[in-house]
């Protein structure tokens, strides 16, 4: 989608600046800032999206190894097939390293839209 | 067991609560204050009060129950119970406190503008929250009815009016101080047990098959595909629609912070859960003659007695005991904080006096149904809330916060049609006990409830071509833009 590109994109950071004086103050925002925050509002519901995809993607091989370990003879480790302690305890490490990168992502997609909105505050 | 050592626990915990919750009080005068603890609570004191209030009785006590009972099948209720901070974090944490809204209601008030579906919002979450209590209020009454010789109804009375009385007299800052603590005691009353259970099996030889304890039809690949998906598909979706959980990012200052908390509250509770699946499985290993259901669930409080014989046993079982009562407590309340907050602005007027009052009101109402009851497994009784919050309330929190094209028309339909889905269900799976396609449909209704509801919202907000919000796209902005200045806190324009 080409608009998003636009968004995100620091080439345009100068005719952007230019089109901010039109919108007068305590009036409804104009053309430029409804662009930018309809694209910025597009871009984290795709990063979104995509976070859940890729960790359900990952979370279901990790359950296929579960389902799969049994039938290639379950290594038994302190006493406990292998596919039991992956079940109790692979799943929540996966969680943590996707919420880090959605967090990082999420922050980088807005430090992009203040420097798009607001060029002189952020520089 | 030692009903001495066991009581003592639950004596001093009390008294910490209490101490804790009469602290916060001197802090907490305004009306800002009771609602929100004035947004002025830091990340990781507030992650710990979130997952304080998380981790209920459901998982500290019910988990090993279930996993004796039915295998590791049991492990996807606390897999999913993560996961769904997962979404709430990316998809409702940061917008949701840049709204500046108090309560759920709130939320849906200011996006839709609309007084109606702002009432049927408060009847759903006042449902969530009652349907969520009793379960604590049932492991309340289990656990107290293991360790001393005292009537079914006691526990249930006793953490009812513990609630009550802490909620009413300090409101949400007193309760993030008890409950920040009390996540910090679920973890070590589960952590200590746990690493000296471990410490005296490895020690004792290994004399156990683990082809019996942990059999293969009992193992991750014995479990029902579309139960499983169907339950997984409730429990990442409920995290979001629980109005305990979502009053806890209005107060962090900024949408920022919301996150950083929600990343904390995912390493805590995964933290915990990791404990508790260890109980579990050592469960399995010590007690499979308490595989039986109504016994199940108290097998915790069984395992330290039965590894360790004398008063090192008893010391660590009234440990578990005081965490017990720590997770029916903190949920308890949290929840009960929230109903208030929202009873006390649609009945009343929302002063401090209807605050208290309506923090009594929403603890009878459990208690009466909680006595009225029967405790049925811990672990799918929690669950079934998940499947209404996650039928009712997630849908419409999800695409308030995404589709601008949503209505106050299409949120009440959704709702209604999923409440009704839920409560036909829960019928359905009272009359058809079989375990036919059909019963099957019934047992885990999310797969088809969650959906519809997704559906009907949709149908009907796109077709009230006229009530699309005047001001979404603002609303939109407001919640998605970042806060004016990074790290502090944006003033709260209109809400």
């Amino acid at each position: 989608m080409p608009r998003v590109r636009v968004t995100a994109s620091d080439a345009r950071r100068g005719p952007r600046t230019a089109t901010r004086g039109f919108a007068l103050p305590g009036q409804t925002p104009d053309d430029a800032e409804t662009v930018f925050s309809r694209g910025l509002v597009r871009t984290q519901l795709r990063l979104a999206l995509g976070c859940v995809a890729a960790f359900l993607a990952v979370a279901a091989t990790l359950a296929g190894v579960v389902f799969a370990l049994p039938v290639l003879g379950d290594p038994v480790v302190f006493g406990v097939p292998a596919s039991w302690l992956l079940h109790a305890y692979g799943f929540y490490p996966l969680m943590l390293v996707f919420a880090l990168v959605y967090v990082r992502a999420a922050a980088r997609n807005e430090r992009r839209y203040r420097a798009l909105a607001d060029p002189e505050e952020s520089a | 067991m030692n009903p001495v050592f066991d009581l003592a626990a639950v004596g001093l915990l009390v008294v910490v609560t209490a101490v804790l919750g009469f602290a916060g009080v001197r802090l907490s005068r305004t009306t800002s204050d009771f609602f929100v603890a004035s947004r002025s609570v830091r990340s990781v004191w507030n992650a710990s009060a979130i997952s304080g209030e998380y981790l209920s009785a459901g998982t500290f006590l019910g988990l090993a129950g279930l996993v004796l009972l039915s295998g590791a099948e049991g492990f996807w209720f606390p897999i999913g119970y993560a996961a769904g901070y997962l979404l709430v974090l990316l998809f409702v944490a940061a917008p949701l406190r840049r709204s500046g809204a108090y309560t759920i209601p709130d939320f849906v008030e200011a996006r839709l503008e609309s007084r109606a579906a702002r009432r049927v919002t408060s009847v759903v979450v006042l449902v969530i929250g009652w349907l969520y209590i009793v379960p604590q209020l049932h492991g309340a009454a289990l656990a107290l009815g293991v360790v001393a010789p005292v009537p079914p109804w006691a526990g249930a009375v006793l953490v009812a009016v513990l609630v009550a009385g802490i909620v009413a007299a300090g409101g949400m800052r007193a309760i993030t101080a008890v409950q920040a603590f009390q996540y910090w005691l679920k973890l070590t009353a589960l952590l200590v047990p746990a690493v000296f259970l471990l410490v005296a099996l490895s020690g004792g030889g290994a004399d156990v098959d683990p082809a019996a304890v942990f059999p293969a039809e009992r193992g991750p690949a014995g479990a029902d595909a579309y139960l499983t998906g169907s339950l997984l598909l409730a429990l990442l979706l409920g995290t979001i629609g629980l109005p305990h959980v979502l009053v806890r990012f209005y107060t962090s200052p900024d949408g920022a912070s919301a996150r950083r908390t929600t990343v904390i509250v995912i390493v805590l509770v995964g933290a915990f859960y990791a404990v508790s699946s260890t109980m579990a499985l050592i469960a399995r290993v010590v007690a499979p003659d308490l595989a039986v259901p109504g016994l199940a669930d108290t097998v915790v409080l069984a395992l330290p007695s039965r590894v360790l014989p004398g008063v090192v046993g008893e010391l660590l079982t009234a440990l578990i005991v005081a965490g017990a009562f720590a997770a029916f407590l903190a949920t308890s309340s949290g929840l009960v904080v929230s109903l208030a907050g929202v009873v006390s602005q649609d009945v009343f007027g929302g002063s401090v006096r209807s605050f208290r009052l309506s923090a009594v009101l929403c603890t009878a109402v459990p208690l009466a149904m909680a006595l009225l009851t029967q405790p049925a497994g811990l672990v799918s009784s929690v669950g079934l809330v998940f499947v209404f919050a996650a039928s009712t309330l997630s849908p419409v929190l999800l695409l308030g916060v995404w589709w601008r094209r949503l209505t106050a028309r299409g949120a009440v339909a959704g709702m209604a049609v999923g409440a009704v889905a839920c409560g036909a269900a829960l019928l359905g799976a009272r009359l058809v006990a079989n375990a036919g396609p059909v019963g099957v449909l019934f047992a885990q209704p999310a797969a088809w409830t969650i959906p519809l509801t997704t559906a009907v919202l949709m149908v009907v907000s796109l077709a009230d071509r006229g009530g699309i919000p005047f001001r979404a796209d603002r609303y939109l902005a407001r919640l998605h833009t970042p806060d004016t200045r990074p790290g502090r806190g944006a003033p709260d324009r209109a809400t």
